[in-house]
């Protein structure tokens, strides 16, 4: 017998497809903008990794930002003071980061209930307080400058590559480690604890790792960013950060890997566009943080499932259409 | 060391207002009301706002613009109560707006209410403000009341028994969701006294609402969840500690031991003194 196959575009070329589409920008667009879209790439990875323990365990990490400025001063200051290269600082970072997360993740995992989110909440402002403090080692709230010599790569195309290989190579990561057994595992725990633990997944032990692979991919972000903007500042550490990842995530879906990436694609530029051009138009300075905070509130009442979920539903009221 | 004890008292008071309320709604909705800071800092602006004009009338405004404010919190919560997540970061983003449109309308000032009345005695060799210690008295009297409330009312016992259980409750024909909004109404006033009573003191700045919560987070964890006595005790215990590194090391590390304090609970016990499983 024959069968006869058509060449079809699969759903894996799809989406190779659309990663060539950042390729030729640089040729296309303005340094400004091919210098935001980089930093979006990067503001991306800070949005997957804030899913992996959200949208996988169901705990909330309010502090996820203080793994970023870790990776990122840490590997600043180690450029700066000690000359490491780039590579070995922003590894170092991430390490640091995750070393914190270890210690935080296991003091508050452990417990049941909401007890990550509420110390999590408190760190950042506790971090920014240090800054402040040690202002003499990390330079206050005006941050440091790492100077050219210790970027990625001198052009801004060069790194604007980089940081795509980067969200890149992020997202095959996090796409093994939610769909692979130990993926599955988390899923199980997010949707119901006890029946998890019912089944023998060590409940904690899974958190925890979740939760370090998070602050892990946190900190070597921070890094990158510092050495793709070359300064390191408080704003890294800062709770309108936070809430621009918790937007994204919230935005795409929490929990379906791609929402969460377009939705940091989106909202990140959706704020230095859109908001930052309204809140100038209105000259009032803070407003697009206060626009950033409203958005995340009508989210939260009008579409919690995020884009993915709200596809989800129009497709499901759609008639059925039979093949 | 008698400052730390006068002063600290004051401030634990002060604590015990806040805390309550966040620990009341945590034990009757299970909810982690981050916007809790919140009552707080609407109380104290609004009553430093209109006080020019409306004199201490404003203070009796401001305190019942935070009920108000609580039950407007209480409406956007009442859709998605049942999913935890959401309800953090609602509250938050809640607490932020409202952080960003003090800084929008005050700019990044300090505020502070005149004293009602001026005057300074000495306790023990520290001179003490009246203000401390009228504040103080307010503060053990709403808690008093708050207790009576809770044990001798109906309304009280309503949100005893569904503290306990809100589906029992529900079963013997308790209106739920009154209990949740009358809870909510009394925990953002309790926080808006404490507002007011902190502003105649020290200065609020539109950051504050933020670090209220700190030292709630940490009156709450120490006293164990949902349990409004040991808030209270915690909310003194905090109190000392607070002043007492504010004095030792400046008040810039006051947050810093705090935090500490919260963590060491986490690993030592993390129930608290007087938490219920």
């Amino acid at each position: 017998m024959i069968t006869i196959t058509r060449p079809k575009l699969n759903y894996l070329n799809w989406k190779l497809l659309i990663a060539l589409i950042p390729l030729p920008l640089p040729f296309i667009l303005p340094k400004s903008i091919v210098f935001m879209l980089g930093l979006a790439f990067i503001f991306a990875v800070f949005v997957l990794s804030w899913d992996l323990v959200a949208g996988y365990t169901g705990e909330v990490n309010l502090g996820h930002t203080v793994f970023i400025g870790i990776g990122a001063y840490t590997s600043a200051l180690l450029a700066l003071k000690l000359h490491t290269p780039p590579l070995i600082s922003i590894i170092a970072g991430g390490l640091l980061a995750t070393i914190f997360g270890f210690v935080i993740g296991i003091i508050c995992l452990r417990l049941k209930g909401y007890y990550l989110a509420l110390v999590t909440a408190i760190l950042p402002l506790v971090f920014i307080q240090f800054v402040n403090i040690y202002s003499g080692i990390f330079g206050g709230y005006e941050g440091l400058s790492i100077g050219i010599k210790n970027a990625l790569h001198r052009s801004i195309e060069g790194r604007y590559y980089i940081a795509y290989g980067f969200m890149l190579l992020s997202l095959y990561a996090i796409y093994r480690v939610v769909n692979g057994k130990f993926g599955l595992r988390l899923k199980a725990i997010r949707d119901d604890e006890e029946l998890a633990e019912g089944v023998g997944i060590d409940v904690v032990k899974h958190k925890v790792i979740a939760f370090c692979i998070s602050a892990l991919m946190a900190g070597l972000a921070g890094g990158v960013a510092v050495f793709y903007r070359l300064s390191v500042g408080v704003d890294l550490f800062g709770v309108p950060l936070m809430i621009l990842i918790i937007l994204s995530a919230l935005f795409g879906g929490l929990g379906t890997l791609f929402g969460p990436l377009i939705g940091a694609l989106t909202i990140y530029i959706a704020k230095y566009w859109v908001f930052m051009e309204v809140a100038r138009a209105i000259n009032i300075q803070q407003a697009d943080a206060l626009m950033m905070y409203l958005l995340l509130i009508v989210l939260i009442l009008k579409m919690p499932e995020g884009l993915f979920g709200w596809f989800k539903t129009v497709r499901s009221k759609l008639p059925l259409r039979t093949y | 060391m008698w400052e730390v004890l006068i002063i600290g008292t004051v401030i634990g008071g002060i604590w015990a207002l806040v805390a309550s309320g966040f620990s009341l709604t945590f034990g009757v909705a299970r909810i982690f009301n981050f916007a809790h800071g919140t009552y707080f800092a609407i109380a104290a602006y609004l009553a430093a706002a209109l006080y020019p004009t409306l004199g201490y009338f404003s203070i009796f405004l401001a305190i019942f613009a935070a009920g108000i404010f609580g039950l407007v919190v209480n409406v956007l919560i009442k859709p998605i109560r049942d999913r935890e997540i959401m309800v953090i970061l609602l509250t938050l983003s809640v607490a932020l707006s409202v952080e960003q449109i003090l800084l929008i309308i005050f700019q990044d000032t300090s505020i502070s209410i005149p004293p009602v009345i001026n005057g300074v005695v000495e306790i023990a060799g520290v001179p003490v403000t009246y203000t401390r210690i009228i504040a103080l008295i307010i503060a053990l009297l709403c808690l008093a009341a708050l207790e009576i409330f809770i044990g001798k009312t109906r309304l009280g016992r309503e949100i005893n028994a569904t503290s306990q259980s809100s589906e029992a409750a529900m079963m013997v024909g308790i209106d739920v969701e009154k209990v949740y909004s009358s809870t909510m109404l009394i925990s953002a006033i309790l926080a808006g006294i404490g507002g007011v009573l902190y502003a105649q003191i020290y200065s609020v700045n539109p950051e504050t609402a933020f670090r209220i919560l700190i030292f709630a987070f940490a009156v709450v964890i120490l006293g164990g969840l949902g349990s409004i006595k040991g808030s209270i005790i915690a909310a003194f215990l905090i109190g000392y500690v607070q002043t007492f590194v504010s004095i030792v090391l400046g008040s810039r590390w006051s947050e810093v031991a705090v935090i500490a304090v919260i963590i060491a609970i986490l690993i030592v016990r993390p129930r608290g003194l007087f938490g219920v499983e």
